[in-house]
């Protein structure tokens, strides 16, 4: 701007301003030096304020779809172990048939299996009843803590879906269907064979029974493990998001730190030569020239 | 013409340049006094007859210099430039520091903010509905929720408090400007009777202006100029002082920041409302008038969504009882947002009655989302989206009043430039100045010597012949 006339306290003044306004630029570089934030406030970056707000929310979303993922991941491998245990409960009590049908075997020997029968009868019961932090694994939504009665093994469960969010498209079922693993009829069956044993001998709808239930388990054990690899999968893909998404904050909020301190270099050498050539300036007038 | 009258003329030649050396002092002491105005000798011959007469002959009668005004040199043009810039300039910087004090309360974007908080509370609900019946992940939900609603709570109570802060703020601005209004009249009615009787009101008018400047940065007032060098001074229109008369300005309207809708604050002149836009009044006025309730209306809108989309999502589930799920937010605002729930057994969590079920405590947890809050809705803009857009449109607010306050820094330093370039004191010209005046004294002096030994030849050496 062409000024005409200039004097001292215009001067003064200019230099002033130019000076308050380097130490401005000092005074952001610092703080954001020392927070190491580039946005600590809206206004510093409104948009960048929006995207880092939806960025951390996101990321508490997929913090908690990853405690889900880890509880349903446990809970699943609670079930998968107990239904590797039904299997062999199961196994053995076919193995306690085939032996029934042997002729040779005394009435002694036929109470003794029997007895084993229902023996395995009653932990067949309890891995029925297996839980998982206070909830049957077999129940589904059922109200209390049995999928089946413990005296009479009577099925209590609803069979009703026990879901839980993975990611934020997808959720997952935690529990298995009382009726797929057989917790509905293996008791029943399990009695009827212990009774015929020791009675008029195993017949042969009580080994298509236990061979039905066996296979049922088979097949549950499938899908428990197909499901098992899709919660690792989900956990990988969050975890993975998780660690992207901590990067994009970072990103978005965060000083580039080499940046900063060329700027504040920068900014500095500014600064000081503004005092220099205030120094230079300010000090003299004609007066140090008149004697 | 005799010899007397040019001892006559040096000394009138050695008074003008007396008379300028101490304008010139006065200049050089003042240098940086707020206000001065520099001042100008303005000098003139004495006593030139125009036109020769019969009696006077063609010579003219010389009798020297005489020092005809001084001059206050101050662009009355330029002045008025700089107190409009200085209003409007104050008018920013005022509401944008009390947006930027507003900005501070949102503590965004951190992790104390209200998206922290809401987050949580989303996150206690996933937690809720793997173990739904486990009273410590019910105890966390309720806890969480009333960190939200408190977080809210203290949220409302300090944008009412910053709306008082600056309702008091706007209040000592008006006494202020009537202080200096009536200040201006007094010096308005002195600077009458100087210029009436012919003396020189230089100064008082530097300090009449610095009052006008005052009253520009603060209410946005401009200045007319009146007879006999007074000014009258209005406000959007309004005149607040004519000659030696000033009018009270005074703050009416809502005295708390949930009125405001209603009775919007205004600044009254005998019950006329004045429209003030500039000036710090300005910058308080659209605070308090507007900014500020506006921030409280989205405020309250965030309060409404979180209340409306967990209640429905709430009131379809049943809780462990067996009982339907009933509001899990009350209130009306967000100051009145409060937690029905006191025990976990009254939290709805199961979508059906008498089972053990997580799926409606789920839900609440997928509110969390965006496109879920919505849904719940009914399309309607879910509370971290609106909160988000209150921060962000703040933000943006003052991001853009930053930028407006360094432009208008840049307009007013100009603008001080220019007057101080025809105003100010520069200390080489009165040194200059001083020089001038300095040998015109020394030149008048030897005039005088020289006329009195010219006298001299004629008294004491003239008529000696034969003596």
């Amino acid at each position: 701007m062409p000024v005409g006339r200039i004097t001292q306290r215009s001067l003064s003044d200019t230099t002033l301003r130019g000076l308050q306004a380097n130490l401005t630029s000092l005074q952001k570089l610092q703080n954001e030096l020392s927070s190491g934030h580039r946005i600590s406030k809206p206004s510093d970056d409104p948009s960048g304020t929006a995207s880092a707000m939806m960025l951390s929310s996101q990321k508490a979303a997929n913090a908690q779809y990853l405690r889900n993922i880890g509880f349903a991941n446990s809970r699943l491998q609670t079930t998968d172990t107990t239904l590797q245990a039904l299997s062999s409960q199961l196994q053995s009590a076919r193995d306690l048939l085939v032996q029934s049908r042997n002729a040779s075997l005394n009435t002694e020997s036929m109470t003794a299996l029997s007895q084993s029968v229902a023996q395995i009868r009653n932990e067949v019961i309890n891995l029925y009843n297996t839980r998982y932090l206070d909830r049957p694994v077999f129940g589904g939504t059922v109200a209390g803590s049995y999928a089946v009665d413990p005296s009479t093994g009577t099925y209590l469960g609803d069979d009703q879906p026990v879901m839980t969010r993975i990611s934020s498209d997808s959720t997952i079922r935690m529990d298995v269907k009382g009726t797929d693993v057989g917790a509905n009829t293996v008791p029943g069956v399990l009695d009827q064979l212990a009774t015929n044993i020791s009675g008029t001998g195993a017949t042969d709808a009580d080994l298509t029974a236990l061979d039905t239930a066996l296979s049922q388990v088979a097949q549950a054990l499938g899908d428990i493990g197909a499901r098992e690899s899709r919660v690792s999968d989900a956990d990988t893909v969050v975890s993975s998001h998780q660690v992207d998404l901590t990067e994009r904050i970072s990103e978005n909020v965060d000083i580039d730190l080499p940046e900063t301190i060329m700027n504040l270099q920068t900014q500095q050498v500014a600064y000081q030569s503004a005092l220099g050539a205030a120094s230079r300036i300010l000090q003299r007038s004609l007066v140090d020239f008149l004697s | 013409m005799s010899g007397f009258s040019s001892l006559n003329t040096g000394i009138r030649g050695l008074s003008a340049a007396q008379r300028a050396m101490s304008v010139a002092g006065q200049n050089v002491v003042n240098a940086n006094t707020e206000g001065y105005s520099r001042q100008r000798v303005e000098l003139a011959t004495a006593g030139t007859t125009s036109s020769a007469t019969f009696f006077t002959g063609g010579q003219p009668v010389l009798s020297g210099v005489s020092v005809e005004s001084i001059t206050r040199i101050r662009d009355s043009f330029l002045e008025s430039l700089r107190a409009a810039a200085g209003g409007r300039q104050s008018a920013l910087t005022v509401e944008a520091s009390s947006l930027k004090a507003a900005q501070q309360l949102l503590s965004e974007p951190t992790s104390t903010g209200l998206q922290s908080t809401l987050d949580a509370f989303y996150s206690s609900w996933h937690d809720l509905s793997l173990t739904p019946t486990d009273d410590a992940a019910g105890a966390v939900v309720l806890q969480r929720a009333a960190a939200v609603t408190d977080r809210l709570h203290s949220l409302a109570a300090n944008l009412s408090d910053e709306w008082m802060t600056t309702r008091t703020a706007l209040d000592n601005i008006i006494s202020e400007a009537n202080q200096a209004a009536s200040d201006l009249a007094e010096l308005n009615a002195q600077i009458q009777s100087n210029v009436v009787g012919g003396r020189t009101a230089n100064d008082l008018i530097d300090r009449r202006d610095v009052l006008v400047r005052e009253l520009a940065s603060l209410v946005g007032a401009t200045a007319q100029p009146g007879e006999d060098g007074q000014v009258s001074v209005s406000v959007g229109g309004v005149t607040i002082v004519s000659e030696s008369q000033a009018h009270e300005l005074t703050l009416s309207g809502a005295p708390d920041i949930d009125s405001v809708s209603t009775n919007p604050p205004t600044v009254l002149w005998n019950s006329t409302a004045v429209p003030v836009d500039s000036g710090e009044a300005a910058g308080y006025l659209a605070a308090i008038g507007t900014d500020l309730p506006d921030m409280k209306t989205e405020l309250d809108g965030v309060a409404t969504a979180l209340r409306d989309a967990v209640n429905n999502v709430h009131q379809t589930g049943y809780t462990r009882t067996g009982a339907t799920g009933t509001d899990f937010f009350t209130g009306t605002d967000a100051s009145s947002l409060e937690v029905v729930p006191t025990a976990p057994d009254e939290l709805a969590v199961a979508s059906a009655s008498g089972i053990v079920d997580g799926s409606i405590a789920s839900a609440i947890g997928d509110l969390a989302s965006d496109e879920a809050s919505s849904a719940a809705l009914s399309g309607g803009t879910g509370a971290s989206e609106l909160w988000r857009q209150l921060t962000t449109a703040l933000g943006v607010r003052v991001q853009s009043l930053e930028s407006a306050v360094a432009v208008q820094d840049s307009v007013v330093a100009a603008a001080d430039d220019a007057v101080q370039s025809s105003a100010g004191v520069n200390l080489d010209e009165e040194m200059t100045n001083m020089l001038l005046y300095q040998r015109a004294y020394q030149a008048s002096a030897r005039v005088i010597t020289t006329v009195d030994q010219m006298l001299d030849t004629l008294i004491n050496r003239t008529g000696l012949v034969g003596r």
